[in-house]
This record gives C-alpha cells, structure tokens and sequence, in this order.
C-alpha cells in the first residue's frame, strides 16, 4: 500500500479487518485493485474523492451511481483511501464454503449474506433510520424507472411493494422485512463478484 | 376406483386397437381389391365389407371408362359404401394421437401406479403391448420412422421448451451447462467408443468385424442426453431450478455435439484413414453447426418479433407466426445441417420478450397452451412408439455388447460429471454440491433420438445396425425405467432442495434490479467487466435500439419493472375474477395502474380494494344472481335495470354498513379508472378479451357499486348523498360517446376526511395498514355493445 498517505491499516480494527479480508483474496488481485485504486486517484493523494468516482462514465448512466459513489465514503468525510475502498468491496466477495463452517465467536465477515443485504439496505436507507419508507422507495422507483411514468403509478408500485413486505404494520420496510422478502433470491451468488473470489 | 378405471382402459384399449387393426387389414385388403376387382375378399374383413369395396373401386372404373360402356353387369347402386383407403392415413394418425391422449388420460385416473412409475415408463409399457398386440394380429406394427420423429415430433417439445425457459438462469449457469454438454459429451463418445471397440476386439468372432470408427460412431450416437426423457422424468419430481436447469440444458444444447459427431463418422466410417484436417475440419464445423443454428434462430426469432408488431387487427392467428417462424427455424437449420435444436431454441428465446409485449392477452394463453398440448402430445407418442419400435424391430442380441454398452455408458457419465465439476466449481461462485452432481449424474438419461438416430444408419455401410439397435434401447430402458423410477424415492432420500411454488413478488423483481444496477456500479468502479456488466449492456442495447424496432407502439419504451408490475396486476386481477369470489386473494392487492406513457394526459389508475367476508360474501351473492342474467341483459340492456331491486337492496344495506364503519376509519382512497389506451396491449389486455362471459361479470362487480349512487334510488339517505360527492370524485366522467370507452373515469383523491369519498371502506376487521378501495377492475363493457351508450354513467353527472 502507499506510503504516502495513513492508509487506515494503524487501527486494530483495520489490521483485522485486512487481514481477514486479504488472507483469503490473492496476491495478483490486490495488486490489481490497487493499481486501479491508482488510476482512479487523479490527485495523486492516496485518497479518492467523489469526483474521481465520478469520472468513471459508465457509473454516470447508473440509475444508482450516486448512491454506490456515497457508499464507499464513511459517515461525514470526503475522502477514502484504500483501506476504505477495499472494505466496501470486500462486501462483495464471493461467500467461500470453507467460511461458512468457521466458528460463530469471531465477528461476522464482511461478506455474509447478513452484511451483503446490509450493505444493500443502505443504499435504499438514506435518512439512516432503519427503514425503508414509502418516500425512500419512491426515490429509487423514480431512479431505476426513469422519467416517463406518472408519479401516481409509483407511488402505487411503491404501496404495494411496501404492503407486500410490511409484516408489523409501520408502512415500511424494515431490516427483518427486507431479509425476508429476499430469502429466495440467490444473494450470495447475486451480490458477489467473481474476480474478488 | 383403481380396478374400475382399470377395466374402462382395457375396454378403450380394445376400442382403439380394434379399429387400428381393423384398419391395417383393410388396408392391406384395398390395395389387393383394387388391383383386382374381382378378386375375392380376404382376410380379416367380412364379405359385405369387400364387396362394398369391389364395388366402390368398380364405380369409379365405371366412371373413368364410361366409353365401355355396359360391359361389366350393374351393381346397385351402394347406398352405403366404405372407402377405407381413401382415409387411411389421417384415420390412422388420429386414431395413434388418441390413443396417446387416452392412455395419458388413463394414468392420472390410476394415481396410485402413477405416483411411482414415471409417465414414461408407462408409456413404453402400453407401446410395447399395442405393439404387441399388432403383432400377434400378423400385422406389421409400424415403427417410428427417423423423419416423421425429427420433422414432427420432436420440434414441438422443444420450442416449448425454448419459449419458456427460464432466461435469467439459463444465461447465469451458460457456463457450466456449456462444459457439461461439449466436454461431457465429446468425453462419453469418445470413451464409451474406446472402450467399446476393445470390448469388440476381445469379445470374440461376433464382435470383430466392427472398427473403431464405427464404434466411435455408436459411442457418440448414445453418449447424447435426451431432452425429452430428462424433461419427462424431472418434470415430475420438481427439483430446484439449478439442476434442472443444468441437466435440461445440457440435453439441449449437446444437440451440435451430436450432429457433429454423428456426421462425422458417418461419413469417416466409409473411409479406412482419418487424417489431421479430417479432424480439423471436423473441429471446425462444430462451431459452425452450433453458431450457424443459434444465428438461424435468431433471424427468425427477430422476423417474427417484427412481424407480431404489425399484427394488432388480426389477433386471432398471432400465435401462428409464432409457431410457424420457429417451424421454419428449425426446418432451415436442418435443412443446412446445422442444429436445428439450437435454432428452434434461439428463436424462442429471441422472440418471446418482444412478441409477448406486442400479442393480445388471449394469443398469450393460446400459444401456452397449444405448446404444451402439442409438446405434450408428441412425448406421449414418441414413448409410445418406442415401445412398439421396440417389438416391430428386428434384433440382434449379444450379451457382450449390450452389458459392456450399459456399464460403460454409466461409468462414463459418474466419471464425467465427477471431473467435469471438479473443473467447474474452481470458477462457480456458487459451488455444486456431491448431491447435485448425483442427481446431474443420475438425470443423465437417454430416449428416442439416439433410437432415432440409429435408426437413420443404412445397413450397407453398417451392417450391425440391429445389434447397435437393441443396444441402444436396452440402455434407453434401462435408463428410463430404472433412473426414472429410483430418481424419484432418491431425491426424497437425498433431501434435495425441491423447487419452490411461489411466484415471483413485486419486492423480488424491484429488489434484483437494484442489486443489478449495484453490482454493475460495483464492477465498473472495479473495472472488471463481469457478467453484471455486459448484461447492463445489453440491456441499454435493447431498449435503447431493438425494443424501439420491434414492438409496437408505447409498450416499446415500457420499463421492464412497470411491466411485471402490470403483468403481475393482471394475472392477479385475472384470477380473482375466474375463482367468482373476492375473498380468496389475501389483502394484499393494491393499485392497478394502466400504462400511460405520455405525461401529457392525466396518469389514472385502478384500484383492488379488500373488503370485510361479510361484504364480500354479499358482493358474491350478487355476482352469482347477475351472473344468470348476464346473458340477457346483453340482448336488451338497459342503463335503468341496473338498479333495479333485485341487488338494490343488498346494496343499499351494503352502503348503510359502509357508513359506519366508514366513519371508524380514515382511509385513503384512489378512485380512478383507466384513461382510454385502446391501442395499449395492457388495456385490451384489461378488457380481457372479446368473451363475453369472461368480462360480463366485471362490468357488474365493479360498477354496481357506482351505479348504486345514481340518484334514481332514493331509498336510502346515503345514495343521495354519494351523488354529490361523485363529481368531485369522478369529475371527468365523459359525457361525450365518443370517450364513452373509458367507462368511469375519476381523478385520485387527495386523503379525505372520514365519510366522503369512501365508496367501500375496509372492514375493521381487515389489518390496520392501509387498504385500498374500490375493485375496479377493467370497464370492457361500453365497447362492446351497442346498445349501452354509456352505462354505467349515473344519471344526472
């Protein structure tokens, strides 16, 4: 990793998490990520900005870019170095099989299907409050369906989603909800990325 | 039951054959009457049955030399005459489909043996008696011929099974179920020929003759796994989408192996040396057998989407250009000796998305259902044929080779599934388990191409056909009887996952396309162009160029999600109809929004409400009264009968509970109604076509409650009240003819104070999140008939 800027790695709580993440990704791929960690920081300060996510063009046409963008930078700052690159990323591994018979004491990795769906239900979750509510939802409906249907329809897409979903009554979607509403969906396949296998 | 059902097959049984034998004598007889008239009657048929016959060729011999004249003495003139000859084919073929059709309908009726014996088997089993029977009869049974197998029975259980496969899984596990159908299947020919062709040089004088070549041949002709077998059988025990999608695509698609293959040593069989570009060749027209057909499909899968764009004034043959295009993909494939699998595959698949965007609702249904008629059908019968094949064939059995060909064609598959995914998990990120490569091992069954195929072979090139026959359909028993009844019981056994009933919900198709769009974000940001990201390509490619092509009008810049939405509203809207009662669909139904693209014209929407059982119990009553009269009214309608008493009084209580329960519960409430869309597939969709027993009840359910607000019912304080309310609810009803078809249309409200606008309150019984109200489904009604103006307008609005 640069030497250039504190990386992150200082804390015990980034020791483990790198250490955890990287003994079980390979050598060729670190390098990999962080050379396109590189390439992405324009400004050559170790550190990624949001315009340098910014810059990548096919994430401009992504309905959720921004979202993912504001993902990857912690709660309040500007700016993420590696560390933090590769710890969002790291949601996306691949569950290995080996893992999922080691002992329960230590802390989740980042990369369950617990935290994958975690990270994915803050995406939706803006305002932080651990439910997805109806505006929430029409936020995203608007992004992913773009700007030819009525408000009215989405908004009735967004009560019956949310009415599907809803278990307690609160007219949204909880954390539990939104776990189960996707218990059939192959989130470990679905969420992972190959190349961080 | 079981003993009665037993006996009314055997008399069917009998009732069929008769006549099928009846009719191979006959025939066998006409053609011996009508070479000699004179001749005597033989056989089976009776005395008048063939001087019916004499008489009938004489007549037209008396017509054709009338010149003749009077030399041969006058018959009378036959008042009822058979002409057997004259219908044979079609009569026989009918008589073949029936008997499949009776003998399924037979197996369902004796569920006990069907809940053990695979379809199949029992289809094998009554082939092999009829086949039997013909026998004994001293007739020839007949046996399936290769061209009427690939040219009429096997093209429907494909596209059928092409048209619906399931996409998004398919694309998920391509490679995998690419490895498994090349690799498995190169590695089963070529070991099972090997290890054939030693077995031939061992085992004594009979076997030597027969090369490497045409053992390699044989090898490749069984090592094929069959997808009508592997569907007949999984269908039944319904496990979990991935292995069934890994088998079942893997018989699909070692389809361009086989062709391969087989025509290569075919032809090489005839040579003594097979030299490097013999085999590069060989190599070379394996991607241009698989290529070729996939590229063939999908130029007549693009024509046929193009064509259904134009289609909207002739509904009714619609499903044709969709049968008839896949048709005519596969025929040119074949034609071109390219897989015709593959391209009666890729055409559905191309064709499916674009052609169901633009096809009315009831061509939907219809292409389904005349698939899986036709598909069905023809699995029936190809079993069947096995079975009297089976008995009609001549065989040659040799112990040696046909043990030897059970055992390897066994080895090779476990040794092939167990390397094969040993590779393949180093890359899968979901990784096979030993129990799902059990049962890929154990699906791997073979059935009536390779029989098809062998039977193709000519027997001067290759004198052992008969023993490379009866090998084959001893391993196609073997593998059907045995693996199709164990795989059953070890399924169970093994406590693989089943596949799971439930449709797909809303949350599930907004969820996946958000973590679609993450994980392409994800990847880009990474700069690793995965599978996320050349299908997110793709996808712009569609929409952006081809859907604008090749459907018809707005549905082209429909979003996918609005889609599913309205197809999953309309299947539901559907059903709560067609089950005659409200109270069967949970609470979950919400709003349903017709497509309107255009901002231009105010968005409208439709919604389902739920009602308490009590209301629905009466709303019911209702519908099933009004329904006998349905009929009627359609003749002499009339807008004022509509509240007459009949219903008026439940309605009126109806309103009076309404009220106050109204007043115990704030809701919100959306009366809308679709605007006109009559060019919109999901508005005609809406209509539910031109039946009119299919919507009459619709009209009724819906808007009887909005009738009953027509000021002409004064009886009760409510009914009086609601009139008022109605123009701020329904504000642009159409007083004009002309938009007569958008049946009510009423704006949405803003949220309401309790007691105003609430035409049905929920009961509080229901659950307190918020429900939504009024059920109007689609308002088909205006259209269709001429005498209602505009019906269910209330007077005085």
């Amino acid at each position: 990793m640069g030497g250039k800027k504190p990386t992150g790695v200082e804390t015990k709580e980034g020791i483990t998490d790198m250490l955890f993440f990287f003994s079980s990704v390979s050598h060729s791929q670190i390098t990999r990520l962080y050379s396109r960690f590189t390439s992405l920081d324009k400004g050559e300060n170790g550190t990624l900005s949001r315009e340098d996510f910014q810059r990548i063009p096919e994430l401009a046409i992504n309905p959720l870019g921004d979202r993912i963008i504001n993902a990857f930078f912690p709660e309040g700052e500007d700016q993420v170095n590696f560390r933090g690159f590769m710890r969002t990323l790291a949601h996306f591994r691949p569950i290995e099989d080996n893992e999922k018979s080691k002992d329960q004491n230590g802390p989740e990795p980042l990369n369950s299907r617990s935290n994958k769906l975690h990270f994915a239900f803050r995406l939706y979750d803006l305002d932080k409050d651990d439910k997805i509510s109806r505006d929430e939802l029409l936020q995203v409906l608007r992004m992913m369906v773009g700007v030819n249907i009525s408000d009215e329809q989405l908004g009735s897409i967004a009560d019956r989603t949310i009415q599907e979903a809803d278990q307690d009554g609160d007219c949204a979607i909880s954390f539990a909800e939104f776990v189960k509403v996707l218990e059939k969906v192959d989130v470990e396949q679905k969420m992972s990325i190959r190349f961080l296998h | 039951m079981g003993a009665a059902a037993l006996r009314a097959l055997h008399w069917a049984l009998l009732l069929l054959l008769g006549p099928l034998l009846l009719g191979q004598g006959l025939q066998a007889n006409a053609t011996r009457v009508s070479e000699q008239p004179w001749g005597e009657a033989g056989g089976i048929t009776a005395a008048p049955l063939a001087t019916a016959q004499e008489v009938h060729p004489l007549n037209r011999q008396q017509h054709n030399h009338s010149s003749d004249g009077h030399s041969k003495p006058r018959k009378a003139f036959p008042v009822l005459g058979i002409d057997y000859s004259h219908v044979r084919i079609p009569f026989e073929i009918s008589l073949w489909i029936l008997l499949a059709c009776l003998m399924k309908m037979g197996f369902h009726v004796m569920s006990s043996v069907s809940k053990v014996v695979p379809e199949s088997c029992l289809l094998i089993v009554v082939g092999l008696l009829v086949g039997g029977l013909i026998k004994a009869v001293g007739e020839k049974p007949p046996i399936l011929k290769s061209d009427i197998f690939f040219l009429f029975l096997l093209p429907p259980i494909i596209l059928d099974a092409g048209y619906f496969l399931p996409l998004r899984q398919f694309t998920e596990n391509l490679g995998t179920i690419l490895i498994f159908a090349v690799v498995g299947t190169l590695w089963n020919a070529f070991f099972l020929g090997g290890l054939m062709y030693a077995v031939c040089q061992i085992g004594g004088s009979g076997l030597n003759h027969i090369g490497l070549l045409a053992n390699l041949l044989f090898g490749s002709i069984i090592s094929a796994v069959d997808p009508v077998a592997v569907l007949a059988v999984f269908e039944e025990i319904h496990i979990n989408e991935l292995l069934h999608i890994l088998v079942f695509g893997e018989s699909l698609l070692n389809d361009a192996v086989t062709v391969v293959l087989y025509h290569l040593f075919e032809e090489f069989a005839n040579f003594e040396q097979v030299t490097i570009i013999d085999i590069i060749l060989g190599f070379l027209s394996f991607f241009v057998v698989s290529l070729g057909g996939v590229f063939v499909g999908v130029i007549y899968g693009l024509i046929a989407a193009f064509t259904s764009r134009f289609t909207s004034n002739i509904r009714v043959i619609e499903p044709l250009f969709v049968f008839l295009y896949s048709y005519m993909a596969y025929l040119s494939a074949e034609l071109f000796h390219l897989s015709g699998i593959m391209a009666l595959i890729a055409s559905g698949v191309v064709m499916r998305p674009y052609v169901e965007a633009n096809i009315s609702h009831k061509s939907h249904t219809t292409i389904k259902y005349f698939l899986k008629m036709w598909s069905s059908v023809s699995e029936t019968l190809i079993f069947i044929f096995l079975g009297v094949s089976t008995v009609a064939g001549q065989h040659y059995w040799n112990w040696t080779f046909v043990i030897s060909t059970l055992l390897f064609c066994l080895i090779a598959r476990v040794l092939g599934v167990l390397v094969l995914t040993w590779f393949i998990n180093k890359f899968r990120i979901v990784k096979l388990t030993p129990k799902d490569q059990f049962i890929i091992a154990y699906g791997g069954l073979r059935g009536a191409i390779a029989f098809s195929l062998c039977y193709l072979l000519d027997y001067e090139h290759f004198n052992m056909r008969d023993m490379f026959l009866t090998a084959i359909i001893t391993v196609i028993f073997f593998t059907v009887f045995v693996q199709g009844m164990t795989i059953r019981p070890l399924v169970d056994l093994l406590a693989v996952k089943k596949k799971q009933e439930t449709k797909r919900s809303i949350n599930e198709e907004i969820h996946t396309q958000f973590l679609d769009h993450l994980l392409t974000g994800i990847e880009d940001i990474c700069g690793h162009y995965g599978h996320h990201h050349w299908k997110d390509k793709l996808n712009r490619f569609n929409k952006k160029y081809v859907k604008k092509c090749l459907i018809a009008g707005e549905r082209s810049k429909e979003p996918q999600l609005i889609a599913f939405y309205h197809k999953m509203e309309m299947k539901q809207a559907i059903e709560l109809v067609e089950s005659g009662g409200l109270g069967k669909i949970p609470s979950t139904i919400s709003a349903v929004s017709i497509q309107n693209i255009s901002p231009k014209t105010l968005p409208v929407e439709r919604v389902i409400p739920t009602l308490s059982k009590d209301k629905e119990e009466e709303i019911r009553k209702i519908l099933r009264s009004n329904l006998q009269k349905t009929r009627q009214r359609l003749r002499s309608y009339n807008r004022h009968t509509l509240v007459a008493d009949p219903y008026e009084e439940a309605w009126n209580q109806m309103l009076l509970r309404r009220q106050k329960i109204r007043q115990a519960d704030h809701q919100n409430a959306y009366l809308t109604v679709p605007a006109n869309k009559i060019d919109s597939p999901t508005m005609s969709r809406a209509r539910i076509g031109s039946d009119p027993l299919a919507y009459e009840p619709k009209p009724d359910s819906e808007n009887l409650p909005i009738i009953t607000i027509d000021p002409a019912s004064p009886q009760s304080p409510e009914s009086v009240d609601l009139p008022n309310k109605v123009p701020k609810g329904c504000g642009g009803l159409p007083p004009s003819p002309e938009e007569d078809e958008e049946g009510l249309v009423m704006r949405p409200k803003e949220p309401s104070s309790p007691g105003t606008d609430d035409v049905f309150t929920p009961g509080t019984g229901d659950s307190p999140s918020s429900q939504r109200m009024l059920r109007c489904l689609s308002d088909p009604g205006p259209r269709q008939e001429p005498e209602e103006g505009e019906p269910f307008i209330p007077k005085g609005q």
